[in-house]
């Protein structure tokens, strides 16, 4: 018997490498969902690790940075908020968050 | 926008389970609830008194603290504590500007203020109480309470 294949879909699933039932502290969404502004997830809505080793969406915790009341501390230990991914830009050189290309984790 | 989307997730899981003496009155808009806090040990200062607590939300909440306040009626008293006013404005780190974490939420704060009057044994109004309940009219948020005291 011969079988001929006429078409077929390819269907792939991804997830960020962090553990299956976390939520963003800040917007308590999933990381693999979005941060409360974006719609699609994915890389326009990337997580940010800090050194500390806390992650947030990335626009969520630039949300909470820009806030001088922050005093650039990370929300859940409130140590200096710096990211661990050294591809990440330095935190005084992003505009607003927006258009910015920080390395997902 | 921020805050819509988290509040209505908070208050989900508000309908879902409370800590044991918390409890929703009311959260009709996703702007202010009323949410009302028992003291559940035998301290003699709150006993068989409920107390009524306001939040009031930005639309930047949890990037901004909300406002949060014990309101006064006929069945809900101010309760006695040196870090809240008698007009229910409260002087606690964590709903000031610079105590605040958008990591807190509505549970997180009634707990916290739960346990603020849990281990309280002074039946006492902050010093100057009198004076500022009578002349101040800054909202809580914009007041600078300076945080002294770490006993209570």
């Amino acid at each position: 018997m011969k079988v001929t294949i006429k078409e077929w879909n390819a269907v792939a699933a991804w997830r960020w490498d962090m553990p299956d039932d976390d939520v963003c502290g800040i917007c308590r969404n999933p990381y693999d969902s979005t941060c409360s502004k974006c719609k699609f997830p994915g890389d326009e809505c990337p997580l940010l690790l800090g050194e500390c080793n806390h992650s947030f969406h990335m626009h969520c915790i630039f949300s909470w940075l820009r806030q001088e009341s922050s005093q650039e501390k990370c929300p859940m230990c409130r140590q200096p908020f710096k990211s661990k991914s050294q591809d990440a830009p330095a935190l005084e050189s992003q505009p607003r968050g927006q258009d910015t290309t920080a390395t997902p984790v | 926008m921020f805050a819509s989307k988290r509040l209505s997730k908070e208050l989900s899981k508000l309908h879902d389970k409370l800590p044991p003496g918390i409890s929703l009155i009311c959260a009709d808009d996703l702007k202010e609830w009323l949410m009302d806090i028992r003291v559940i040990d035998t301290n003699p200062l709150y006993q068989d008194e409920v107390y009524r607590l306001k939040f009031v939300f930005s639309q930047s909440y949890p990037i901004e603290a909300p406002e949060v306040v014990f309101v006064k009626d006929d069945e809900h008293p101010i309760p006695w504590h040196p870090h809240i006013y008698s007009n229910g404005i409260i002087c606690l780190d964590l709903l000031d500007r610079q105590g605040w974490s958008p990591v807190h939420n509505v549970e997180s704060v009634c707990v916290s203020l739960q346990s603020m009057l849990t281990s309280n044994t002074k039946k006492e109004r902050p010093p100057g109480d009198e004076n500022f309940v009578k002349y101040n009219k800054q909202r809580p948020r914009d007041i600078s309470f300076v945080f002294h005291d770490n006993q209570v």
